[in-house]
């Protein structure tokens, strides 16, 4: 069954075209990576399937299991299990990360019409997941980010793409800013959520976390538009080269 | 001549002084009324009133006070000896008093009064002509005296159905002793005009929370004027949603070396709602210390008004100010003026303000609604992160519990309806 569906997608930001037609086709339980120089729509590609304000569509379409998303609120698109994981995850003070992952889980099961935890069972949900992605308790007392170093911040983004358990992860530039130890950490809390009907859209400019998550599908943005594709090999191949020898054999 | 200008006292300030047989009560309360009446009641063209036009609030005032359903006091949760003051008049104590607390009516002076208070009342605040008619026009009020640290805080809570009360109350804290006063006000309309005096001597401690809950036609201005004195420490918080007319004014004078006042607050503000804080910290001696941090939540056509002016006097080096204060501006018709100001007249000192208006950060929002969270329900906690830093500097997990119960239901727009 098709996860994803995006054709001849075009999208402006603040007027100007950044993303210009592109097509992608994600099966259930695949795992793409996104490889793609600084400035080549990666993060626009990104913001846009989780519904981001100014990111405008003015062509083509994301359709996700059979449905339009640019029609859908970001939260919509939450609650209907996409998730985006980001590349700068934001601090909020005055929230403790306990509770905005009651806030947010409870937010998505009362969109879909399921019954909403109470204090306790969230308690134990977040304990059990952030035990095994090894979060410490005391980062969940603190408030959302907050004075969090960017590994912890990352291995808390996978810790609520584990509690959410999405159908389609979209994660933008996970591995920026981490260190070896941190990558592994975050990329073995992605592999233990690889299952048959959960997708993945790994979107980064460095080969070296497709080491770690190997994907089905790679493919090179460049200004825009894919201009390769191809198996993981293809990864180690734009390592070898780079983006300029790639994007030049390409055209 | 106009008619305004024959009866310059618009409704609630044309009392006359009233007559308690006291000679010393009534002089003061007299020399009051005579600079009170030397003024006028303060509206836009006066610099200080520009952002709270309070004798058009007043000439406009159609509603009667009413009572208000009760939604509880946010300091309820907390113990403590509990003092009530309704339509200006103490009500006898329920329970015990703590060690160390003496309790006077301010509504029953007489000649023999203590010292600790012919020495203060009325003579700390001495500033504009509402607090002045605060004292002329007073129909009563309480005092306290705090000989010693307090195991307990103590409530003020002053409640308001009629449609005019002036009131006072006096709070003098002795050497060393220390007081966590939790004050809150709860209004159902006309107007209500109460001057507060603190006096802090050596070393003494006053941790001062406020929460104002009042109808949206009710219109409350508060003078308070604190005297710190060598090594005391002045710690004020103030919350409130607003008014028609909301505001409050402190006048603190930092007398002596090693004297320090911490002031904070957060304003959620709705609908026509108006909140003003206006501050005046004094730093007459060396070494002296002042810190603010006032946030405001402004939504709808509601305005929030922070004028903060520090001086520091000739020979007052040393001395350390910082203030800061910020708006969020939630409508394209709400509004705030921050004016921060200094008047510096020492060397050597170190003084930082700050004033900025923004909006919810798109950033924050967007990820919290990535996450599934509704965009009210997002930008709610935005806003409670906003406010956050106002209320962090709270002493005390109970304290700080409190204002956020207070907090939380202005954000969620649950304020005390009247009935």
């Amino acid at each position: 069954m098709s996860m994803l569906e995006i054709q001849n997608l075009h999208v402006s930001v603040q007027g100007r075209e950044i993303l210009k037609g592109i097509n992608l086709s994600i099966a259930a339980g695949e795992i793409h990576a996104v490889m793609g120089p600084n400035g080549s729509g990666k993060s626009t590609l990104s913001y846009t399937l989780a519904g981001r304000a100014g990111y405008e569509v003015t062509a083509g379409r994301m359709m996700y299991r059979g449905e339009d998303l640019s029609a859908l609120a970001p939260e919509e698109r939450a609650a209907k299990g996409l998730f985006l994981a980001l590349q700068y995850p934001v601090e909020i003070p005055g929230v403790t990360t306990m509770n905005f992952l009651k806030a947010a889980l409870n937010a998505q099961r009362r969109a879909r019409g399921e019954k909403e935890f109470d204090a306790i069972n969230v308690l134990r949900l977040v304990r059990e997941t952030a035990g095994q992605l090894k979060v410490p308790e005391e980062m969940l007392r603190r408030a959302l980010n907050v004075g969090f170093s960017g590994g912890e911040k990352k291995r808390l983004e996978i810790l609520q793409m584990a509690l959410f358990k999405p159908l389609l992860a979209v994660l933008d530039e996970t591995d920026s800013g981490l260190d070896i130890d941190a990558l592994k950490l975050v990329a073995d809390g992605v592999n233990a959520l690889r299952a048959p009907d959960r997708s993945m859209l790994v979107i980064t400019h460095y080969q070296r976390l497709l080491n770690h998550i190997v994907p089905d599908r790679v493919h090179v943005l460049a200004d825009g538009r894919f201009v390769a594709e191809g198996g993981k090999e293809l990864a180690h191949e734009l390592e070898a080269k780079g983006y300029a020898g790639l994007v030049r054999d390409a055209a | 001549m106009s008619v305004a200008a024959e009866n310059p006292f618009p409704i609630g300030f044309d009392a006359e002084a009233a007559v308690s047989g006291v000679a010393w009560v009534d002089r003061r309360r007299a020399d009051a009324l005579t600079r009170f009446r030397a003024g006028a009641i303060p509206h836009r063209r006066v610099e200080e009133w520009k952002y709270s036009d309070l004798r058009n609030a007043l000439e406009s005032q159609r509603e009667p006070a009413q009572l208000l359903k009760a939604t509880g006091d946010p300091f309820a949760a907390i113990e403590g000896a509990r003092l009530f003051v309704t339509d200006g008049r103490l009500q006898n104590p329920e329970g015990s008093l703590p060690d160390g607390l003496e309790v006077l009516d301010l509504g029953l002076l007489h000649d023999d009064a203590p010292d600790w208070v012919k020495n203060h009342f009325g003579e700390i605040l001495k500033g504009g002509p509402v607090g002045q008619a605060s004292l002329a026009l007073m129909r009563g009020g309480v005092a306290l005296r705090v000989t010693s640290g307090l195991a307990m805080p103590v409530h003020l809570r002053f409640a308001q159905h009629e449609n005019t009360v002036h009131a006072r109350a006096l709070v003098v804290i002795e050497e060393g002793a220390s007081l966590h006063l939790l004050e809150s006000h709860v209004s159902g309309g006309g107007l209500t005009n109460i001057g507060v005096e603190l006096v802090l001597a050596r070393s003494a401690g006053l941790t001062h929370l406020r929460v104002a809950d009042m109808a949206p036609e009710a219109i409350h201005v508060e003078e308070v004027g604190v005297q710190v004195d060598r090594d005391a420490k002045y710690h004020g918080h103030f919350s409130q949603t607003g008014a028609k007319l909301a505001r409050l004014e402190l006048a603190i004078a930092l007398e002596q070396e090693g004297a320090e006042a911490d002031l904070g607050g957060a304003a959620i503000l709705s609908g026509r709602r108006h909140s003003d804080i206006t501050t005046h910290v004094m730093h007459r001696a060396g070494k002296t210390g002042s810190r603010q941090l006032f946030k405001y939540a402004v939504a709808d056509h509601a305005r929030a008004v922070y004028q903060g002016k520090i001086t520091v006097a000739k020979g007052a080096d040393g001395s350390d100010s910082r203030q800061t204060a910020k708006a969020i501006l939630l409508g394209e018709r709400a509004e705030a003026d921050l004016k921060p100001e200094l008047e510096i007249l020492a060397d050597d000192v170190k003084c930082a303000h700050g004033a900025a208006v923004g909006d919810l950060d798109a950033d924050s929002l967007f990820y919290l609604r990535a996450r599934g969270i509704p965009e009210s329900e997002a930008r709610r906690l935005l806003l409670r992160a906003f406010l956050e830093e106002a209320v962090a500097n709270i002493a005390g997990d109970d304290a700080r519990a409190a204002m956020w119960r207070f907090i939380d239901r202005g954000l969620s727009g649950e304020g005390e309806t009247p009935q």
